[in-house]
C-alpha cells in the first residue's frame, strides 16, 4: 500500500528560478511530518503542489494514493489544508464558514450542523461561533482555519506554516491541538514550518529544505545526533578539578568551558550521561551543577547549508 | 458524500449575497447617487421635457429619468460582486475553494447570482422611492417586472466583465478602477438626455453607446406601457453584452485553473 504522500523528482520552477527541486518525499500513515526552511526555500510551493493548487514542472507526487495531476479532484476530497494565511472570510462567522465548507465537501445538511458544533468544541470555539471572523484574534482565526480543513475527516492534513505570526501561548495551543489531532483520529500531517522549536516539538521526522532541496532528512534526534555529540558540562569545585576531568577524559573529547567547569562532546550520546555520572559519583567528586546541550535543529541546518535559521540558536 | 453543484451554487450564492449585504458601504452609493441625481434633475430640468423635440408628451421628468437611474444605480453596483471575488483571491479565500471538492463553474455561477439578486433588490428598492416621489409607471406590474428583470440581467453583463478582470488580475483596486468607465458610459448615454436632442460628437457617441439601446425601450416602457418588442430590444443588447462578459469570466476562470491543473 502506498504511503500517503509519495513525491519523486518534485519539482517546480518560475521562469529560470526552481523554487522546487527535484524533491522526494514520503510520508507514512499517522506521520507528523515536518518540512522545515526559511522563508522562500521552496515549501510552501511544494505544499501547492501536493494539494493540487500548483502543477509541478516535473516529478510525480501521489497524495492519499491518487496522482495530484492525474487524479485532483480525487485527492481534493481526502485531503485537509490549512494554508499560511488563513484564508477565512471576516464577514461571515465561524459558524457559517464551517456550514460552507460541509457543503463544499458534499457533506449531508444533519450530519453537518453535529460535525460544525463538534468541531467548534475542538478548537474551542463555541463560544464564538457565531461571532464574524473579523473580530477574531490571530490564533482563533487559525483554530478556526485548522477546524475548517477538518470537516471532512480527511486521510491527509497539509498545515502551511500554521503558527506564524502567533504568539507564544497561542502558537503553544495550535500545537496542542495537531498533537491531539494525530493520537486521537491518526491523521497523517504534514507541516510546513519556519520555526525550529514548532519542528522539534510537532513532527516525528523532518525534511529540511534549502533553495528547493531537501539538504537533510529523518527524525529529530537522529538529525541532531549526526551533526555530533551533545556537550556535557559539569562544574565541581577547585579541588575536584583534576580528578573530575581525567574521568571526564574517558568519555569524550574536552570542549572549552569557563572556571571550575568541565565540558566534554559525549561520544556515548544523551543514554551516556548515567555512565559519567556513576565514574564521578565512585570517584568521590561532588557535583555541583549539571548541563548537557543536545545539537539543536539551527545546528543542523547551520551543518547542511552553512548559514543558520531565523531565530536559531547561534 | 454527495457533490452535488446545485447545494454548492446556492451555498457560495448565499455567501456572496450574506458578503454584500454585511458591507453597506458597497452598495449604499448605487442607492444614495441615483436618487440624488433624480432630485436634482428634476428639481432643475422639470422644464426639459417641454423643449422642441422632446420624444416624449405629456410626461414628467421624474418619468423620464426613472428608468436611467434603475439603470445607474444597479451599473453603479455592479463591480461589487467582482470586487468581492477579488478580494477572495487576494485574502487566498478562492484556495480554499480549489483545494475542496467544489465545482470550478459553482465559484463563477454563485457571483453571477448574486450579481442578479443584487440588480433585484436595487430596482426593486428605487423603483418604490420613485413611485412614492409621484413617478406613474405606465403598464403596471408587468413594466415593473420588466425593469427589474432587465437591471437584474445588466448588473450580471456588466458584473460579468468585472469578474473577468478579477480572475485575471485578482486586484480590487484593478476592479474598482473600472467604474469611473462606467460613469463615463452612463452620462454618455441617452439616460438623462434624449439623443434626439443631442448634437456633435456626444450626440453620436450616445447614439452608439448599447446603454442608450437598453435605455431607449425601457423608457418606452415606462412612460408608453409594456411592450413585448421592447423588452426583446432590451433583454437582446443585455444578453449580447453578457454572453462577451461570460465568456471573457469563463476563460479568464479556466486560465486561473490551468495553473493547477
Amino acid at each position: 500500500m502506498l504511503n500517503p504522500i509519495e513525491a519523486t523528482n518534485l519539482s517546480r520552477s518560475f521562469g529560470d528560478i526552481k523554487a522546487v527541486d527535484s524533491i522526494d518525499l514520503s510520508v507514512s500513515s499517522g506521520e507528523v511530518f515536518g518540512f522545515l526552511g526559511p522563508n522562500g526555500a521552496g515549501k510552501s510551493t511544494a505544499v501547492r503542489m501536493l494539494t493540487t493548487l500548483l502543477k509541478p514542472s516535473g516529478g510525480s507526487a501521489q497524495v492519499a494514493g491518487f496522482d495530484v495531476v492525474k487524479n485532483p479532484s480525487t485527492v481534493r476530497k481526502k485531503i485537509g489544508v490549512a494554508l499560511q494565511d488563513a484564508a477565512i472570510d471576516p464577514l461571515m462567522t465561524g459558524n457559517e464558514l464551517l456550514r460552507l465548507q460541509c457543503v463544499l465537501h458534499g457533506l449531508p445538511k444533519r450530519s453537518s450542523s453535529v460535525r460544525c458544533g463538534e468541531l467548534l468544541e475542538r478548537v474551542g470555539l463555541t463560544v464564538a461561533g457565531d461571532r464574524r471572523v473579523g473580530t477574531y484574534s490571530g490564533g482563533m482565526r487559525r483554530r478556526l482555519d485548522l477546524a475548517l480543513s477538518l470537516v471532512h475527516e480527511p486521510e491527509v492534513l497539509f498545515l502551511d506554516e500554521p503558527t506564524t505570526g502567533l504568539d507564544p501561548t497561542s502558537r503553544i495551543a495550535l500545537w496542542e491541538e495537531v498533537r491531539n489531532l494525530n493520537q486521537d483520529l491518526g491523521t497523517t500531517v504534514f507541516l510546513t514550518t519556519q520555526y525550529l522549536e514548532e519542528a522539534d516539538q510537532l513532527a516525528e521526522r523532518i525534511a529540511i529544505i534549502d533553495g528547493g532541496k531537501i539538504v537533510r532528512e529523518g527524525s529529530p534526534s537522529s538529525l541532531k545526533s549526526a551533526v555530533g555529540a551533545p556537550t556535557l558540562r559539569i562544574d565541581v569545585s577547585e579541588n575536584d578539578l583534576p580528578s573530575a576531568r581525567t574521568v571526564m577524559n574517558r568519555f569524550g573529547e574536552e570542549r572549552p568551558a569557563q572556571k571550575n567547569r568541565i565540558a566534554i562532546g559525549l561520544i556515548s550520546g544523551t543514554p551516556g550521561i548515567t555512565d559519567v555520572m556513576n565514574a564521578l559519583a565512585d570517584s568521590g567528586i561532588e557535583i555541583q551543577h549539571v548541563e548537557l546541550d543536545e545539537p539543536s535543529l539551527d545546528d543542523v541546518f547551520a551543518d547542511a547549508t552553512g548559514r543558520r535559521l531565523e531565530g536559531g540558536k547561534a | 458524500m454527495k457533490n452535488n453543484v446545485f447545494p454548492q451554487v446556492v451555498k457560495l450564492s448565499h455567501r456572496s449575497i450574506l458578503g454584500m449585504l454585511r458591507q453597506p458601504q458597497s452598495w449604499a452609493p448605487g442607492l444614495f447617487f441615483p436618487l440624488l441625481l433624480a432630485a436634482v434633475y428634476s428639481s432643475q430640468f422639470s422644464r426639459a421635457v417641454t423643449i422642441e423635440g422632446f420624444p416624449f408628451a405629456d410626461v414628467s421628468f421624474l418619468d423620464f429619468v426613472l428608468p436611467a437611474c434603475v439603470i445607474q444605480g444597479v451599473l453603479f453596483g455592479s463591480t461589487n460582486s467582482a470586487s468581492d471575488l477579488a478580494a477572495d483571491i487576494e485574502n487566498s479565500f478562492m484556495d480554499r475553494l480549489l483545494v475542496s471538492p467544489v465545482s470550478r463553474g459553482s465559484i463563477l455561477i454563485s457571483r453571477l447570482a448574486s450579481a442578479f439578486m443584487y440588480g433585484v433588490a436595487q430596482a426593486t428598492i428605487l423603483i418604490s422611492i420613485f413611485a412614492a416621489f409621484g413617478a406613474n409607471i405606465a403598464g403596471g406590474a408587468p413594466t415593473i417586472i420588466s425593469i427589474v428583470v432587465i437591471a437584474a440581467l445588466l448588473s450580471v453583463s456588466m458584473g460579468s466583465f468585472g469578474i473577468a478582470i478579477a480572475l485575471r488580475t485578482g486586484s480590487q483596486e484593478v476592479v474598482q478602477s473600472t467604474f469611473p468607465l462606467i460613469f463615463v458610459a452612463v452620462f454618455v448615454s441617452s439616460a438623462f438626455f434624449p439623443v434626439q436632442l443631442m448634437e456633435g460628437w456626444y450626440g453620436a457617441i450616445a447614439r452608439k453607446n448599447p446603454l442608450t439601446w437598453v435605455i431607449d425601450p425601457t423608457r418606452r416602457m415606462t412612460i408608453h406601457g409594456f411592450s413585448w418588442n421592447d423588452l426583446g430590444q432590451s433583454l437582446g443588447i443585455i444578453l449580447a453584452i453578457a454572453s462577451v462578459g461570460v465568456g471573457l469570466s469563463i476563460r479568464q476562470l479556466r486560465r486561473r485553473l490551468v495553473r493547477a491543473q
